[in-house]
């Protein structure tokens, strides 16, 4: 198999802008963790998806060798900015556009200076340590109208594409659990997870994960995208199964808490 | 200081394929023309503007997203390369805008004040959104008027369509007391589409117009019948079909910038002047203008007299 890790982490920029509230520095070291395991299972290429990559038409896939510049976050932007300086694996990039159509998916590439890479891709890269030229990217946009199935195809020929290349390859589902956030400013020292339902929903779900138990899982998400709100319909956990052709042995949670009242989790996969 | 004005508030959409259609220098891809009926629609909007002589462009934009409250440009100069994230082939534009600060942070204020949560955007190296950078091309491409830039709070999609359109209406109302308060001559931009339903697949030369159409024969038909009501000055009916007209033609008006406009403007009951429509891959864009000033009704009077919502609009107050 291609895949030699799999991760699932938060997108918000809270964890990395504001470490010194206690939870979301809890879950920025979370992510670091990972992060180290990431590096010690020796990938040549990150396979990233980020929910907050929105896009409507086509399946972009970011074919940029190299991407610059400084973030600002829409909503975060008084707690400063994010820096990045991403580099894509090109030629695992050009080939996941090339195998898209004949998985039914019109794709395009992403080649553009100025770009606007965003929030949680920019975050997974800063606090995991990827993105680097050691370790490249091939990130896909988050095409809203595509389902959890179609996600799973995208991964999966992307993994395909890499073993073909003889590539080892991380995989990263970036976005959150429930998705109930708080609609006026809290202070972070007193963030909570929004309700005791969200609260028993991500719990769920993060014991279903560890368990492995990817049928139950499958049975699960409908009613946790729509009782809990979860992130996107949790489509970058699709992204994980996609890549990992449907199946995990268990999971290891480095981090869950709140971030504005949603739910976040940093899960390492057992594959 | 004297009492301020709405001049007048414009139907502004915001495709990004007009500018590229356009080929203005700011703009890098080059196009071969395209949705010509529209461009001519702005060229009209443009000579209107001239005449009506405004301090300040208040813009609205559904592509500044917001979770907690309401954001409104708090930096006085910002400029850079604007890249649409959905459409970076067609838009990659450098922009360099004035904020009037003091008017946004009277509106942030009078927002506060209504019950709402408000917040300044004091970011120098914020990139503002392609919404608000493509309407403010369209309507003044000299780019030589300062501008108040707000966000689009999701209540309208986290909550509910009434309960988030009832926030911008009172955003609007606040936006009115600002300006009166500051004695400005005020424009407003609503940059919203009205039906949404749009192609999932872009033709291959963007421009190709053989190619354009409704993307729904429903969505047009709504277009056209929101926008006769519009042209007959049945805008009660209008605000009172709104919730409808979002669930049935996708309409992106559920954003909030129509009614936010409409509210600040005082719900005129007045015909509005429809200088074009087109589709945008598949989606109804009209370009509009409610006259305020000829209609008598552009002086915003004395403190506290912004009119309530359309009685059959369901609007409710935060404050009440």
């Amino acid at each position: 198999m291609s895949v030699v890790s799999a991760f699932l982490v938060p997108g918000s920029p809270l964890p990395l802008l504001k470490r010194d509230a206690l939870g979301w520095g809890r879950l920025a070291s979370a992510m670091q963790r990972a992060g180290r395991a990431l590096e010690a299972s020796r990938p040549d290429a990150v396979l990233l998806y980020s929910t907050q990559w929105l896009a409507v038409l086509d399946q972009q896939w970011l074919t940029r060798k190299r991407s610059q510049g400084i973030h600002v976050d829409d909503n975060w932007y008084e707690f400063g900015e994010l820096p990045y300086d991403i580099h894509a694996d090109t030629e695992l990039a050009h080939a996941c556009v090339a195998a898209s159509p004949r998985h039914g998916v019109h794709a395009r590439g992403v080649n553009y200076e100025g770009f606007p890479i965003d929030t949680g891709t920019i975050v997974a890269c800063t606090l995991l340590g990827i993105g680097g030229v050691d370790r490249p990217l091939v990130v896909a946009s988050n095409n809203l109208y595509h389902s959890g199935e179609v996600t799973e195809r995208l991964s999966a020929l992307a993994a395909a594409a890499a073993e073909e290349q003889g590539k080892r390859l991380a995989v990263v589902g970036v976005g959150g659990l429930s998705g109930t956030q708080f609609r006026t400013e809290i202070d972070p020292r007193a963030d909570r997870i929004a309700s005791a339902d969200d609260d028993r929903w991500n719990q769920r779900i993060l014991q279903l994960v560890e368990s492995g138990d990817v049928g139950q899982l499958r049975s699960a998400i409908p009613q946790f995208a729509s009782e809990a709100r979860a992130d996107m319909g949790f489509k970058h956990f699709h992204w994980i199964l996609g890549a990992l052709k449907g199946r995990f042995l268990g999971a290891r949670v480095h981090g869950y808490g709140p971030v504005y009242g949603s739910g976040a989790a940093v899960v390492e996969f057992t594959i | 200081m004297a009492n301020g004005e709405i001049l007048a508030g414009f139907l502004a959409p915001h495709p990004p394929h007009l500018v590229y259609g356009e080929n203005p220098p700011q703009n890098e891809p080059r196009s071969q023309g395209g949705w010509e009926p529209l461009r001519w629609a702005y060229e009209r909007a443009r000579a209107r503007l001239d005449e009506l002589k405004p301090d300040v462009l208040l813009v609205h934009s559904p592509h500044w997203i917001t979770s907690v409250g309401h954001h409104f440009l708090g930096v006085r100069h910002l400029s850079g390369k604007s890249v649409d994230p959905i459409f970076p082939n067609l838009f990659r534009y450098d922009f360099s805008l004035e904020v009037d600060v003091e008017l946004a942070e009277a509106c942030a204020d009078e927002g506060r004040k209504a019950g709402l949560v408000t917040k300044m955007m004091r970011n120098p190296n914020f990139r503002v959104d392609y919404g608000t950078i493509t309407c403010l091309h369209m309507i003044r491409p000299q780019w030589d008027l300062p501008v108040v830039g707000l966000s689009a709070n999701n209540t309208p999609y986290y909550l509910n369509t009434k309960e988030g359109l009832a926030e911008m209406d009172v955003l609007g109302k606040a936006t009115r007391e600002a300006i009166r308060r500051t004695g400005r001559r005020a424009v407003l931009l609503a940059s919203n589409t009205l039906s949404h339903w749009h192609f999932h697949e872009e033709p291959a030369i963007p421009e190709d117009m053989s190619k354009e159409h409704p993307q729904t024969m429903a969505g047009y038909q709504w277009d056209m019948r929101v926008i006769e009501l519009m042209r007959k000055g049945r805008m009660r009916e209008v605000h009172r079909l709104l919730p409808q007209f979002i669930e049935e033609a996708f309409a992106e008006v559920k954003s909030g910038a129509f009614t936010w406009m409409h509210a600040a403007m005082g719900y005129p009951e007045i015909p509005a002047e429809l200088f074009g429509y087109g589709t945008v891959i598949g989606t109804g864009n009209a370009v509009m203008e409610w006259d305020l000033q000829k209609a008598g009704l552009s002086h915003l009077g004395v403190a506290g007299a912004s009119p309530g919502a359309p009685a059959d609009w369901g609007g409710t107050s935060l404050v009440d």
